[in-house]
């Protein structure tokens, strides 16, 4: 084909993503924020998809897209956020945080745009086939990652201990 | 690679389009809204508007998600671990099982210890 | 890929027929559904429109179609709009990855004065080699159409009744992806095509060490893994929010839950995402547990062979050889479609609180049992 489909592909996706995720920050609605977010994710695991990384594209929409921002969503279709968006609107304290946040979210993006045009692109490794990448990370998950995998599981247990005990102290986990 | 993704973002916009379209086909054809009080009103059984439109938050939604999102990992993470089973059990057999044991003691405790601090109730 | 501009035509004429057919399938399961129940109930069904009450649905589409289309003043105009389609992709991104048949292989031929390699087609729209995961994945945003139309419907009861509903939906969907891990050991791969080939030929194990074959019995994953099949059949329908487990739509509860405000064409939409779920839910219980296309006691050889040696050229024994898998595949996913209609027409509704209980505390358990059996035994079963 003339055109370079693979590359068209990249650019649709990543043009989405980026567009959704300034959709997340610029949106005042908070769940249309919510919803952008969600969008981003599913760009970001085409993304994964077109670097055939197809297991961990899998696990960003079962985890991210499929739980996380689902909670977002949830949480906070359950609030009425209208006092909270006055409240960062206007005012001193918040006009400085939002100039402090953008100083550093702009150094971020120029130092990753200098460190990517700096020097030689490695070659990029011969990927296997996809089957065999995703056994290749579970073997490694396994060997090398083990006590990280481990630790996971602790750090999950935390987790839904906190949750517990946050709800408990703020209403009791019986429903009202 | 390619192979795979492209026809699910073909298949994507060929969906959007269609619910898109049927939509546009019904507001073009449909009857002009001739709005009533009745119709704009949010529906309550048939009764006018009655209670106020705040409501008392729940937690338990919360606390539904939140467990949902932690046992969803732990089985995100069991999957790989199927993957190599039984292809590796001659060498690692008894490894994986044991390793796989001990992440699934640590989380089933959770489940346990949610299910006694009354997390997973409904009323 | 190599991609020349007949397989691309027939890759995406194979990817609208597919979806297309799923669209379809709704007439047929709503006529299917509204005739069974009168079956069940002792009472006609539809019989008017058409032989049998066939063209019933179409003649319901066409008024739909001509409805007016009203929107609530509290709701969000965009988003109470875009709801019923982002309730159907799910489905349909969805289906795509399930294989419904063998491949054919097509052998050069010549046309237009030029020759077409040979092409191997696979009747399904994406051959993904994480299948399963791909298809947990996209079903879990099925969740967001039911947020999104409950949210923009403006009205609280829709709200309520949507949290609900996605509550629910988040709960069996862990039940779900625990229920096959037991199967997934068993078979080692993702890929749902590799699947159905591994359950191919006579029941065939290990037993301490030693081969068993059983030549009696087909190879299928119910005969291995009959916990995690009840398991699984359980949270599809938990996650299609059908009867027993339809509390968040149902009537004389919160209304029609977060369809209340819908109306016309965008229920349909609604529609045929929940059967599009049913549809999805029941091809992956064929395809994990009955086999999938495959038939018991018949090779996709044997049949490709028999029509060779009857005189087809092998690109149209192919197709032929696809077309009685298909046919076997539709015949199974069939039934289990019937059966979530006989289903939900059978049993009572579950009260909320108890629906929760149950897929918490009992199915994560049983799950996790499951699990560890099926771990254990294999492990002893393959060291002898």
């Amino acid at each position: 084909m003339l055109i370079d489909v693979s590359g068209l592909l990249f650019y649709l996706l990543a043009g989405l993503a980026m567009a959704s995720a300034l959709s997340v920050v610029l949106v005042s609605n908070p769940i249309y924020s919510a919803l952008s977010l969600a969008l981003t994710m599913l760009s970001v695991s085409g993304l994964f998809f077109h670097l055939e990384a197809y297991f961990l594209a899998g696990v960003q929409l079962i985890v991210y897209a499929g739980a996380v921002v689902i909670l977002f969503v949830m949480v906070l279709m359950l609030f009425d956020l209208k006092e909270e968006k006055k409240a960062f609107s206007g005012g001193l304290i918040s006009f400085m945080f939002k100039v402090i946040l953008a100083g550093l979210f702009l150094g971020v993006v120029s130092s990753v745009i200098g460190w990517t045009f700096k020097g030689t692109p490695t070659p990029r490794q011969a990927l296997q086939d996809g089957t065999a990448q995703t056994k290749e990370l579970a073997i490694r998950l396994f060997s090398e990652h083990l006590i990280s995998f481990e630790l996971t599981g602790v750090l999950l247990l935390v987790v839904l201990v906190g949750a517990i005990v946050l709800a408990k102290a703020k209403g009791g986990t019986h429903a009202r | 690679m390619i192979q795979q993704l492209l026809p699910v973002l073909i298949l994507f916009v060929v969906v959007i389009a269609f619910g898109t379209g049927m939509i546009l086909l019904t507001t073009l054809t449909g009857f002009k809204v001739r709005a009533t009080q009745a119709k704009e009103n949010p529906y309550e059984c048939g009764v006018a508007g009655q209670a106020p439109n705040s409501t008392q938050i729940p937690v338990k939604f919360y606390l539904t998600a939140i467990s949902f999102i932690l046992f969803d990992i732990e089985i995100v993470f069991l999957y790989p671990w199927t993957l190599i089973y039984r292809e590796t059990m001659p060498e690692a057999g008894l490894y994986l099982l044991l390793s796989m044991g001990f992440f699934l003691f640590v989380l089933v405790f959770g489940l346990f210890y949610e299910w006694k601090a009354k997390a997973l109730e409904w009323d | 890929m190599g991609a020349d501009q007949f397989e691309i035509a027939v890759n995406l004429l194979k990817l609208i027929v597919i979806f297309l057919a799923m669209v379809q399938l709704v007439p047929i399961l709503v006529w299917a559904e509204r005739r069974g129940s009168a079956f069940i109930q002792n009472r006609l069904g539809p019989n008017r429109v058409g032989p049998l009450g066939l063209l019933q649905l179409l003649a319901d589409a066409i008024k739909f179609i001509f409805k007016e289309q009203f929107i609530p003043a509290n709701a969000k105009p965009f988003l109470f709009k875009a709801a019923p389609v982002i309730a159907l992709v799910p489905a349909a991104l969805a289906f795509a990855a399930i294989p419904l048949s063998t491949p054919v292989e097509v052998s050069t031929f010549e046309l237009f004065g030029r020759a077409w390699g040979p092409y191997v087609f696979e009747i399904q729209t994406v051959h993904m080699n994480v299948g399963i995961i791909y298809i947990l994945g996209v079903s879990s945003l099925g969740a967001y159409g039911l947020l999104t139309a409950g949210w923009a419907s403006g009205n609280k009861y829709s709200l309520l009744g949507a949290l609900r509903a996605c509550a629910q939906m988040v709960s069996y969907e862990l039940a779900l992806g625990l229920s096959i891990v037991g199967a997934l050991i068993l078979y080692g791969t993702f890929s749902l095509n590799e699947m159905v080939q591994l359950q191919e030929g006579p029941l065939a194990f290990a037993w301490f060490g030693k081969q068993v074959t059983v030549g009696w019995l087909p190879n299928w994953g119910i005969i291995f893994q009959p916990l995690g099949a009840v398991l699984f059949l359980t949270a599809a329908f938990a996650e299609s929010n059908r009867l027993p487990f339809d509390l968040p739509e149902a009537e004389g509860e919160l209304v029609a839950g977060f369809h209340t405000e819908y109306g016309g064409f965008k229920m349909l939409l609604f529609f045929m995402g929940e059967y599009g779920h049913m549809l999805v839910s029941s091809a992956l219980f064929v395809i994990f547990f009955l086999g999938g296309y495959g038939i018991p006691f018949l090779t996709q050889d044997t049949v490709f062979q028999s029509l060779l040696n009857n005189g087809f050229s092998p690109t149209v024994s192919s197709l032929l050889t696809s077309l009685v898998f298909l046919i076997s595949f539709l015949m199974k996913v069939f039934f289990f479609l019937w059966f979530f209609i006989w289903v939900r027409w059978t049993l009572p509704r579950f009260r909320y609180d108890k629906l929760m209980d149950l897929g918490w505390k009992t199915m994560l358990p049983w799950g996790l049992m499951n699990l560890f059996v099926t771990a254990i035994a294999v492990y002893v079963m393959n060291r002898g």
